[in-house]
């Protein structure tokens, strides 16, 4: 038994090869060789979100500066090469240096962001897995509830679950990993349905293949890919959701160095000091685009897999 | 534009002479300020017009003044509420809507003389039974008033002598009453207003004023209509009559970039709660000018709570106030539009009463003052520790009254405070959280910005009857200062009527308020209005410095 449902399993294999001729033949993919070529914003994207997770890892490798010091008669100073630990991307309105800030609070800005996108996802794995392998009623259940849930948009879901819990650094990574979780758990329970009709699982079922080891053996490896490439684009969207709570007051605490909270402090001061809030708002923007470049690129070779 | 190091000029002892001198500073700002009287050389002012007001200050929850009783209401309440007496730019009270008064001897009894001939805007008579009502109104817990009401506590009963005449007596003598009377949290409002029920008359309160209000679009604007009728400016207002524009549009813009930005693009014509950077900015820019208005009554301060650990030892709370450095915060954040205070009152009082060597910053002195008070370990961190407990500070910062630029100053003192062990935990908290925090005695540093016409708000501040709530819940005194010849003292200042006695008493007061370092003094509390310059004859109030737009017209 076991051994013919490898067979089937096998026979599936064929088809992906044949559609790789297929894309080969009229031109376009330019084979498997081409697909995984780095390209240069890929490779600028990689180096920049290498670089931020080394300063999430160890701040003080990239600035020594504490960015918390305090240097009243420095306050305000624009970008310079003055004294550039300090003023290289100018100070804030206590004389901190925005650019060790920036570095500095990589690390909470990245967490947020990293462990919101892993909440999300594994509730939006495990919920779209559940309704696509559950019978009807469970399924046509779970699809109204994330109906509901898609109609408020997700910062509003989040802000709704931060009033209950009450603000800081965990509730909000709790409340952006939360309201991200129905846009994955639909994308995956379509994945499961499209995987589940597929002939090398009628095959398996027929077969009949335990459902666990369905789920192990085929479904699983199967939905990895795009869970994979999901993650990554919605690590960047994390950061920016979590950098906007913050933005609210209701993540991090000042003065503690978040990217968000930098760029609301910085706000009030916009016509006079840009450099406040510009700075940290280029290291939220490059570290989204960063992390999406990435995204499509393991979307786009997941895809061809 | 870098603050002067010159010393400042105020009274500080309080021979006359100083005081002379100090007044006519303060008379001197003010006028520099457009603080003097109405319409400015350019013509007779044109009546009609709508202005716009941008309004910093959260939207009050009711436009009654007498209930709770803040600052908001204040400002919007001057424009069409009034009170029985006033203040000019002197620190003279002045008749408003009592034309006279006398006092009796013990100094229990005042007889007021209301104004002939003056309306609420429903019709009803300003009557001495009216006053009564109101009076009544203040004191009544279900009101749940918390300034009028600490204003008015030593009335112990009002007597309508006949439909002019009212005699408030008292049940100890009271030298600031006709200070508290001045206050807009004490305006006359109409008894048949007041009879609708709480609810009925926050949404529309009906006074004598200049305006009326004629709408409530509430988390938007409030609209305030002429009364054409109205008779009863106060002593020192700049014309008589009707005020000469049409209507106010009052806003609510919480945020202040863009409160600035519609004053910038004519949307708006006055905004108050100017920041510091923009006020810079429009005294640069033309067609822009300020009014600067600092409020009576109390300095914005650090209040230390003496209550409980680890400020009821009174070295760890001067430690604290020697390792603080916040002189070169004030400089760079304020942009030298807030002066460094060191005093428990406001630089408007007569009375205040400076003493810089108290405030020194002097971080060897608090190392060994926290050594001393037994903080002799450190943690990994770097934080004191005494029995394995850390010297760690709730400071619960309302973002409603703290300003941004202030708010980056309590960072500052976080940071220079852990170089002598302490930490400091800042809690940004919206006004309920940040009462709930206050009431649950959670704290340890506060700033509570308090305003009242008069040095009498030390007794209000300093009292330890000020630990106990008010009816509505608050309570002023959050230094938690309780010490009995300090009680004595103030007892007695009020008591007595004697100017130059009143005014000596409240500098031992302020002396043990600075003494015992229960207090770290920062500036005045900071009332700056931007407005375009179509604006004319606007001034505020020399009572708690709201602007009143009675004499204000707009030029095109």
């Amino acid at each position: 038994m076991t051994d013919l449902s490898f067979r089937a399993a096998e026979q599936q294999a064929p088809v992906v090869d044949e559609q790789r001729a297929d894309d080969r033949a009229s031109g376009r993919g330019a084979g498997s060789r081409r697909r995984f070529r780095i390209g240069a914003g890929e490779a600028l994207a990689g180096a920049y979100l290498i670089a931020a997770v080394v300063a999430a890892v160890a701040p003080g490798l990239l600035s020594p500066v504490d960015p918390l010091a305090i240097s009243p008669s420095q306050a305000f100073s624009p970008p310079s090469l003055a004294d550039p630990a300090v003023t290289l991307l100018g100070t804030d309105e206590s004389g901190r240096s925005i650019l060790s800030r920036i570095i500095h609070g990589a690390g909470p800005s990245l967490l947020i962001g990293a462990s919101a996108t892993a909440i999300g996802l594994l509730l939006g794995a495990a919920l779209g897995l559940f309704a696509g392998l559950s019978g009807r009623v469970v399924d046509f259940a779970v699809n109204r509830l994330l109906e509901v849930l898609f109609a408020l948009p997700g910062l509003l879901l989040a802000l709704f679950l931060i009033v209950i819990v009450g603000p800081g650094v965990v509730t909000t990574t709790l409340a952006v990993g939360l309201s991200t979780a129905p846009g994955y758990a639909r994308i995956i329970r379509g994945q499961v349905l499209a995987i589940r009709r597929s002939g090398y699982i009628e095959a398996a079922t027929v077969l009949g293949v335990s459902p666990v080891r369905r789920l192990i053996r085929h479904m699983l490896p199967n939905t990895a890919g795009p869970l994979l490439a999901l993650g990554t684009l919605g690590l960047g969207q994390a950061i920016v959701w979590a950098s906007a709570l913050s933005y609210l007051g209701l993540g991090a605490v000042p003065p503690s160095p978040e990217w968000g909270a930098m760029l609301a402090a910085g706000r009030i001061y916009l016509t006079t000091a840009w450099w406040m809030s510009v700075m940290p708002g280029l290291a939220i923007v490059l570290t989204a685009m960063s992390a999406t470049a990435l995204g499509r690129g393991v979307q786009r070779r997941v895809r061809a897999l | 534009m870098p603050l002067s190091s010159k010393p400042r000029t105020r009274a500080r002892a309080i021979p006359l002479a100083f005081v002379a001198t100090a007044t006519a500073t303060a008379l001197l700002l003010t006028g520099c300020t457009g603080g003097s009287t109405a319409p400015s050389a350019s013509g007779t002012p044109t009546a009609g017009g709508t202005l716009t007001y941008a309004s910093g200050d959260g939207e009050p929850t009711c436009l009654d003044p007498h209930v709770g009783g803040n600052y908001p209401q204040a400002l919007l309440g001057g424009q069409f509420l009034e009170s029985l007496v006033s203040r000019d730019s002197s620190g003279e009270i002045i008749p408003w809507l009592a034309s006279s008064w006398e006092v009796t001897d013990d100094g229990l009894s005042y007889t007021f003389t209301l104004r002939d001939g003056v309306s609420f805007t429903d019709g009803t008579p300003l009557d001495a039974e009216a006053v009564k009502a109101n009076v009544a109104h203040v004191q009544d817990p279900d009101t749940g008033s918390s300034t009028g009401y600490l204003a008015l506590q030593k009335v112990a009963n009002v007597e309508a002598l006949d439909a002019t005449t009212v005699r408030f007596d008292l049940s100890a003598p009271d030298s600031a009453l006709l200070e508290s009377l001045s206050q807009p949290w004490v305006a006359i409002e109409s008894p048949a207003g007041l009879e609708r029920g709480i609810e009925a008359n926050c949404e529309g309160p009906i006074g004598t004023g200049p305006f009326t209000v004629s709408e409530w679009i509430k988390q938007d604007r409030v609209i305030l209509t002429r009364n054409d009728a109205y008779v009863s400016p106060p002593a020192d207002a700049g014309h008589e009559g009707a005020a000469y524009l049409d209507e106010i549009v009052w806003r609510f813009i919480p945020d202040s970039a863009s409160r600035y930005a519609a004053l910038q693009a004519g949307e708006v014509d006055v905004i108050d709660n100017a920041q510091p950077d923009t006020i810079v900015a429009a005294t640069e820019q033309s067609g822009l000018a300020e009014l600067d208005a600092p409020r009576p009554g109390s300095v914005n301060r650090l209040e230390l709570n003496s209550d409980k650990a680890p400020f009821d030892d009174e070295r760890v709370r001067e430690a604290f106030i020697r390792a603080a450095d916040v002189n070169d915060g004030i400089q760079s954040l304020f942009f030298g539009t807030a002066q460094r205070s060191y005093s428990p009152l406001s630089s408007v009082e007569t009375t205040a009463y400076s003493d810089e060597s108290l405030f020194g910053t002097d971080l060897d002195e608090a190392n060994s003052l926290l050594d001393a008070a037994g903080w002799t370990q450190r943690d990994s961190e770097g934080y004191r520790t005494k029995d394995g407990q850390r010297l760690s500070l709730q400071f619960p910062v309302s973002t409603n009254q703290s300003i941004p630029a202030e708010q980056s100053l309590f960072e500052q003192i976080q940071a220079t405070v852990k170089d002598a062990g302490f930490e400091v935990v800042l809690q940004p908290l919206d006004l309920s959280s940040w009462y709930g925090a206050l009431g649950a005695n959670e704290y340890d540093v506060v700033s509570a910005p308090y305003t009242k016409v008069g040095p009498d708000v030390l007794r209000i501040l300093y009292d330890s009857s000020g630990i106990t709530p008010a009816p509505s819940g608050y309570f002023a005194n959050h230094a938690q200062v309780n010490r009995p010849e300090l009680d004595a003292i103030l007892s007695q200042a009020s008591a007595t009527s004697d100017a130059d006695e009143r005014a000596d008493l409240y500098k031992q007061a302020q002396k043990i308020v600075l003494e015992g370092y229960y207090i770290l003094p920062l500036y005045d509390q900071q009332n700056h209005f931007l407005y375009r310059d179509r604006v004319q004859g606007l001034r505020a109030m020399p009572t708690v410095s709201t602007p009143t737009f009675y004499d204000v017209s707009l030029s095109e």
